[in-house]
């Protein structure tokens, strides 16, 4: 039995690593959610928007451009399914979760140096997106997505 | 502008199935696929080992003699052509002209090449003990060749894994998925090739000597020595010895063939003769 | 729902904002597209497959948005911008965000 499995070595690691990549991803997934929609809760009181300013000159204190940015980590198993899908066209699902996380958590930590900046409102918000190099086309390797949030943080005069 | 926050209930940006669900889906839907094209490609692989032109076959022959580091065998093609004697005079082996090499590595283990090759492993020559014995391995690789088995060995596979390369890079993670797989299964003689190639070699050992006698002693030996279980056989190029010691038994005792001694073999006296220049 | 990708819808006044609204999709090709996508390369011109592919995946996303606004309820998005990046083998994202707001 034993030496079944060791013939078969790149199978059994590829199952392991699919198996470890369901199982730690699914938990590290759910984890970063629950994160996320509490800072959401906390934070939600600081729009952010992407017209510019809709204020008179007068409202305004000052401006500052902020930046969040966040690069998430693909794992076995998603990339499984990616390939799969390569073949059959349609929505890649498991890479649904994984830009939708790093957007929100992008746009979360740009309210959060918002905040700290003592600002009222995120203007002009613009989002980048990236697949990390080469590696996340390039066949040996698990890839990245990097999500870069910007604005202008304006803080408002108190009336 | 007044601003009024209201928080999202759903996230529409994520779909609600399940990723094991998808997993299972797309997987039988691959295998599916996987089934189709495999029933398809043997038959064009049928098609083609029977169209092959021989120069092309000898020319797919000398590329896979290059895995070895071989030596021409005049005894052993003496052997060969002793064996080859007995057969009818329209069998279609006659008009091939055969060559017998001796690879140079302690594996215990005969193949036929597509371009009339014979390869036996030093250590298989070390291992007989009987001129029977040694004929009935020779006899069962020209059985090989009497059912085209050399180049439907290499056939499904090999097409399989072009194909894939050619839709996904040769740099794909499908490609390589697909080779991994196909080649395994299906880069060696399927199991039932060498039981027919058992069958017919049995005969022509008969048709040589007159009786079955050391037909199975080499399986003997091999299922005495080899411990590995069952299960490592499922996949194996060959089946289990003891397997295949069942089926020759059974077929001997169906053409009711008799079983009287057998020559000893001298191995040394072979490997040491040296090869024509 | 009106959409812009302008400050203000023409004609009307925005009344309240509610804030960013996001939707996103990825999208794989096929085997069949690639196939043709890949015959395409020798002769060049635009790949109408792939465009049809794009476009789909670009007015899905723009809906999801659409549902989001919605469920806030607002009935127009202003500042809608698009974006498209390539996160694995074959694989596009796509997304498009705006301010959801009412106008009146």
């Amino acid at each position: 039995m034993l030496r079944v499995l060791a013939q078969n070595a790149d199978l059994v690691i590829f199952l392991f690593l699919t198996g470890l990549g369901y199982t730690a991803g699914t938990i590290a997934e759910r984890r970063h959610y629950s994160s996320i929609s509490r800072r959401e809760a906390e934070l939600l009181r600081l729009p952010v928007v992407t017209f510019k300013n809709p204020y008179p000159v007068e409202a305004l204190r000052g401006g500052v451009m902020v930046m969040g940015s966040v690069v998430i980590s693909i794992d076995y198993f998603k990339r499984l399914l990616a390939i799969l899908r390569n073949l059959f066209g349609g929505r890649v699902t498991s890479y649904e979760t994984l830009v939708d996380r790093a957007r929100r958590e992008a746009i979360l930590r740009m309210k959060d140096a918002a905040r700290r900046k003592g600002c009222d409102i995120v203007v002009n918000l613009r989002l980048e997106t990236s697949a990390i190099g080469q590696s996340a086309n390039n066949r040996k390797s698990v890839g990245c997505v990097e999500v870069l949030a910007y604005g202008t943080a304006i803080a408002l005069r108190r009336p | 502008m007044k601003f009024t926050p209201r928080p999202l209930s759903e996230n529409v940006n994520v779909s609600k199935t399940h990723p094991l669900a998808e997993l299972a889906w797309m997987l039988g839907g691959l295998a599916l696929i996987l089934m189709v094209f495999y029933l398809l490609v043997g038959q064009a692989v049928e098609v083609v080992a029977e169209r092959l032109p021989a120069d092309a076959e000898r020319w797919l022959g000398r590329q896979a003699l290059k895995n070895f580091t071989v030596v021409a065998s005049p005894a052993l093609d003496r052997r060969l052509q002793s064996l080859l004697a007995t057969l009818p005079a329209d069998s279609s082996l006659h008009r091939s002209d055969f060559q017998v090499w001796v690879a140079d590595t302690d594996e215990i283990n005969a193949v036929a090449l597509p371009g009339e090759c014979v390869v036996v492993f030093r250590g298989l020559l070390e291992a007989v003990a009987s001129e029977n014995e040694l004929d009935m391995v020779l006899a069962h690789e020209l059985g090989h060749f009497a059912h085209r088995d050399q180049l439907k060995g290499l056939g499904r596979g090999l097409v399989a894994t072009f194909l894939t390369m050619a839709l996904f890079g040769n740099d794909s993670s499908a490609a390589s998925l697909v080779a991994s797989f196909t080649l395994s299964f299906d880069a060696r003689y399927s199991q039932r090739q060498e039981a027919a190639a058992d069958a017919w070699g049995l005969d022509l050992l008969v048709a040589r000597y007159g009786h079955a006698g050391g037909a199975v002693d080499f399986f003997e030996r091999m299922s005495r020595r080899e411990d590995a279980p069952r299960l490592a056989y499922l996949r194996a190029s060959h089946p289990h010895p003891a397997d295949r010691i069942r089926s020759l038994e059974k077929r001997i005792a169906a053409r009711q063939y008799r079983l009287e001694s057998v020559v000893p073999l001298d191995s040394t006296r072979l490997l040491a003769e040296p090869p024509r220049p | 729902m009106y959409i812009t990708n302008i400050e203000t819808i023409p004609g009307k006044t925005i009344v309240e904002h509610f804030g960013l609204v996001q939707g996103s999709t990825v999208r794989a090709k096929h085997i069949g597209r690639d196939l043709m996508a890949g015959l395409k390369n020798l002769v060049g011109g635009e790949l109408k497959g792939y465009t049809e592919l794009l476009s789909e995946s670009r007015d899905e996303a723009l809906q999801r948005m659409i549902r989001e606004a919605k469920s806030m309820g607002a009935n127009a998005v202003v500042n809608v911008r698009f974006a498209t990046s390539s996160v694995a083998q074959g694989a596009a994202e796509l997304f498009a965000y705006g301010t959801a707001v009412r106008v009146e």
